[in-house]
């Protein structure tokens, strides 16, 4: 009985400034593997599909069940996360790239700390650190928990920002999912403290107003986060925001 | 020892930008460009297409509705004011904001994703038409504001070229398209539309209009070369215009 296979082809680069090379894999099919299961096989047995040793490829992954954001990547040209591309799912050959928006470490494995530092500029936070305790927060009541629980879910995969035509280094966009995060931080009682500070940030350069509505987004967000109507709610927020300091100014 | 290892703080150096919180200016630019094209554009254009409609009734009362449009108080100040700056603004800014960003469809092909390259399309065919359609027609040949009932004529010479004719019906459908989809864009990115359903439904109503905008515009198009009001008088004589009291009206 002649084995199913599974065939891959890899864009590598052995570092930032390495040429990009692709490599070919041609892997035992088993039930149920993803991508991710695929590239352990590959790290256990780094042989290209023409025999030629090679290193394992490096990628981003941690909690393979599509909740921690880690393994992002383009799968037959799409961003979307690995551990959820499951391999009977999917054209083959499998195609594996990395995001192409952000800045390169190796192979599939890039640098996505700009959203770290989006996250930062807009104060994703509840600020609550103090010197005494500040007893119960507010109560939220249920019909805002249900807004608020599918903002929650956003995994910083950075798929939103990755299929945006408006993100990148041209404009410098912040991308949707800082600005999901805002709603949500805006819609807490204790975070809205800080609501004002937040949609003064997205005003700036950058921000929301470079928003194209192209909607791509909320296409490609695994987590399926109403992405497109915090984009709406909070451009609305934010220009009410500038007309108030402009007329109190 | 023990000592605690502080991570250097980390800073992107390769790669988009982190947001520049509150910094520069490009928040008022960008939403003055979103605006105008509602308020005065989009308002200039449903005027224009409305008047054009006068085309139908004949070429003394389109040269008629010329005149009113060329007697309104200091109609040369309204005309740059309200239409040539606004529109020059909004394509310049436009064709900025289509520079500034990375079209992807080839590999999301999504219909939000291709009404995104379709509305920078239409908006630069829009640019060009409007540019030549100002050119030739309020600044070459005869001179309208002086001469409102030559309107007809001039329009109709125009049109008698294919090429030229073929052009301006390819521009009325890019441009009804362009401003449905700017209102439907205007409401969904100023948050008056944020629900999904709210966002379909308003996408209907502005199907619904560009497309009457389109047919409308394309009858008074029709009205200049279907035959009806052949070879118009180059200046329709005022001796025709002069209507007597009680009568229902003139026609040419």
């Amino acid at each position: 009985m002649a084995t199913k296979t599974v065939a891959f082809e890899i864009k590598r680069q052995a570092n930032p400034d390495a040429p990009a090379v692709w490599e070919k894999f041609e892997l035992e099919w088993r039930p149920g593997m993803n991508v991710v299961s695929a590239m352990m096989e590959i790290a256990a047995n780094p042989v290209t599909a023409d025999g030629r040793q090679t290193t394992p490829v490096t990628y981003d992954s941690n909690c393979l069940e599509e909740i921690c954001g880690s393994c992002a990547m383009r799968i037959n040209g799409k961003a979307r996360m690995a551990c959820s591309a499951l391999i009977d799912n999917l054209e083959q050959p499998i195609r594996l790239e990395p995001l192409s928006k952000f800045p390169l470490v190796r192979d599939l494995q890039v640098d996505r700390s700009v959203l770290f530092e989006n996250l930062k500029a807009v104060k994703a936070w509840v600020p609550v650190d103090g010197t005494y305790d500040l007893g119960s927060g507010p109560r939220v009541f249920p019909q805002q928990q249900e807004v608020n629980y599918p903002l929650s879910n956003c995994i910083s995969c950075t798929c939103c920002m990755e299929v945006c035509p408006q993100f990148n280094e041209e404009t410098g966009f912040v991308g949707a999912a800082t600005i999901a995060q805002v709603k949500l931080f805006n819609n807490h009682p204790t975070g809205a403290v800080l609501k004002e500070e937040r949609l003064r940030a997205l005003a700036g350069d950058g921000g929301i107003q470079e928003c194209g509505f192209a909607q791509n987004c909320v296409e490609a967000c695994p987590k399926q986060i109403p992405l497109t109507k915090a984009i709406s709610d909070v451009g609305r927020d934010v220009l009410v925001q500038k007309a108030k300091d402009w007329l109190r100014g | 020892m023990a000592t605690v290892q502080q991570p250097a703080a980390h800073t992107v150096r390769r790669g988009v930008q982190p947001l520049r919180a509150g910094q520069g200016t490009s928040f008022i630019w960008r939403k003055l460009h979103s605006l105008l094209g509602i308020v005065p554009i989009g308002a200039f254009l449903l005027e224009h297409l409305l008047s054009n409609f006068e085309a139908l009734k004949g070429p003394a009362a389109y040269g008629a509705q010329v005149k009113f449009l060329n007697s309104l108080p200091l109609v040369r100040v309204l005309e740059w004011v309200f239409i040539f700056l606004p529109i020059l603004y909004h394509a310049g800014y436009g064709v900025y904001i289509w520079l500034r960003g990375k079209s992807n469809v080839v590999y999301y092909p999504w219909a939000g994703n291709w009404m995104y390259v379709a509305q920078r399309y239409t908006g630069l065919i829009a640019f060009v038409y409007i540019l030549q359609h100002v050119i030739r027609q309020r600044f070459m040949g005869i001179s309208l504001p002086e001469n409102p009932y030559a309107a007809f004529a001039k329009v109709q010479h125009e049109l008698a070229n294919p090429w030229i004719l073929a052009f301006y019906v390819i521009a009325m459908i890019a441009i009804c398209w362009h401003f449905a989809y700017g209102v439907w864009l205007f409401a969904a990115k100023w948050g008056i539309t944020p629900g999904v359903t709210a966002r379909k439904r308003f996408g209907y109503v502005c199907a619904v209009l560009g497309v009457v905008l389109a047919v409308g515009g394309l009858a008074s198009i029709w009205a200049f070369v279907g035959g009806k009001y052949p070879n118009a008088p180059e200046n329709v004589p005022v001796s025709s215009l002069t209507v007597p009291a009680n009568a229902g009206g003139v026609s040419i």
